[in-house]
């Protein structure tokens, strides 16, 4: 049923967690802004996989990022949330009438509807996530700069790797 | 009842995300007992492992500077060993077989959070304990919080939970530091009595008091003073000695406190 070989997307999992939990998480400009660069992961799930597929892997991705980041369950929560609602996502920026397997991307959901559909993934994400990580929640402004600011170095990040995969795709075809 | 079956099959989905959503939860609430949390920070063994790998990396770029770094303290050292005398040099002798000095690298750090926590190389097999002080040769550091086998983390000054004791320098005052978030240069000793004579620039140090770090470890300088609140005692706003975001190797001090002042203070618990 999966499109992507189980191997292939294991190996996307552990590159995604290692730059996460090596690099990523220590970049925190200005006190707040940290890029939560993993979830491209769950972004890029494609319309073909099953919903418990979904879940499952972004689960894992989570715990993983958790064991490594002395943050027991905050990631494995935000990120299966956001595997709960990826595919809807998807659905909400994709014509209803299109019954064949979209990977999200610039080419196959359109310019506009990609940077939409991104936006409100990582608007969603970073909001449960910074939330859930503040509690008990204190100061509401320095939670929403948290949120913006960590989502737009999220974002950006994401149409960079966008960007890549389509260039070194075009290569290879 | 064919047709419920149908329902749960086809949204097993729903129950699993219920599932998978509910552990995480209990994971993030239910693990608040610091205590228990060794397996999930970067003192378990796996995840040290990693951060050591990494830090491994990063400090071959800076084996000049810390080189450089090394032999400054090492010259500041002789020269202190020889103004001492024949007799100090016995006294001296004696009280460093009494307290040891583990020296730890630092493998993983952080400064902008608003509790950081420190992870170095040395665990209980290096006779490390929970509340032991750390130091580097710039000023004081923290204590060390938890123990796993191989690796410590430790609760640096900026981290909500720190309290050292600490005086000024030359005088008797003295006051707990601590930090309020934000700035990781900035700490604030809150209740220095109001009656101390503090002026811009003077030095802090630690008191010793507690014996969870030697008297007279540098710990910053006083950037500027006010009354509190209550009229009774002055806030003192120190700048930081070291700079824990650049922090490659520590002391850890690990003479533990003395067993006859544990015991008075577990009398006083009773």
């Amino acid at each position: 049923m999966d499109s992507v070989p189980f191997t292939r997307r294991l190996l996307t999992l552990l590159l995604l967690a290692a730059l996460q939990v090596l690099f990523l998480n220590r970049i925190c400009l200005f006190g707040y802004v940290t890029p939560l660069f993993y979830i491209w992961m769950i972004a890029r799930f494609d319309s073909s996989m099953s919903r418990t597929g979904i879940l499952t892997w972004a689960f894992v991705l989570g715990l993983l990022l958790d064991l490594f980041s002395a943050t027991p369950g905050l990631n494995a929560a935000s990120a299966t949330l956001l595997a709960m609602f990826q595919p809807g996502l998807v659905k909400l920026f994709v014509p209803l009438d299109r019954h064949d397997v979209i990977v999200p991307g610039f080419i196959s959901m359109g310019g506009r509807q990609f940077v939409g559909y991104l936006l409100l993934l990582t608007l969603l994400h970073h909001t449960v996530y910074f939330i859930l990580r503040s509690i008990p929640l204190g100061d509401w402004s320095v939670l929403a700069l948290k949120v913006v600011f960590s989502s737009l170095l999220t974002f950006i990040l994401m149409l960079v790797a966008e960007r890549v995969s389509v260039s070194s795709g075009q290569k290879h075809t | 009842m064919r047709s419920l079956l149908d329902f749960i099959v086809k949204h097993s989905y729903v129950f699993l995300f219920i599932l998978l959503e509910t552990l995480s939860l209990v994971l993030l609430f239910g693990f608040n007992d610091r205590q228990n949390e060794a397996f999930m920070t970067s003192a378990n063994s796996m995840s040290g492992t990693l951060f050591e790998w990494r830090t491994g990396v990063e400090h071959y770029f800076g084996l000049r500077r810390e080189n450089t770094a090394l032999l400054e303290e090492n010259a500041r050292l002789r020269s202190l060993l020889y103004e001492l005398t024949d007799s100090q040099c016995v006294e001296t002798e004696r009280a460093l077989s009494s307290e040891g000095v583990i020296a730890a690298r630092v493998i993983d750090n952080t400064v902008r959070k608003d509790d950081n926590y420190i992870t170095i190389d040395k665990g209980k097999r290096d006779g490390i304990a929970p509340g032991m002080g750390v130091y580097s040769p710039d000023g004081v550091v923290g204590s060390v919080m938890l123990t796993g086998n191989r690796y410590s983390v430790i609760m640096p000054v900026l981290n909500g939970s720190t309290s050292i004791s600490c005086k000024i320098k030359g005088s008797e005052s003295f006051g707990f530091l601590e930090w309020q978030g934000g700035d990781p240069y900035v700490a604030q000793i809150s209740d220095m009595p109001y009656h101390s004579i503090v002026g811009i620039g003077d030095t802090i140090v630690t008191t010793g008091f507690s014996s969870v770090f030697p008297e007279n470890i540098p710990v910053g300088k006083v950037a500027g003073v006010e009354r509190s609140s209550n009229g009774y005692t002055l806030k003192v706003k120190v700048n930081l000695a070291i700079d824990i975001s650049d922090l490659r190797w520590v002391y850890v001090h690990s003479r533990t406190r003395d067993d006859e002042i544990d015991g008075l203070y577990k009398q006083i618990k009773e």
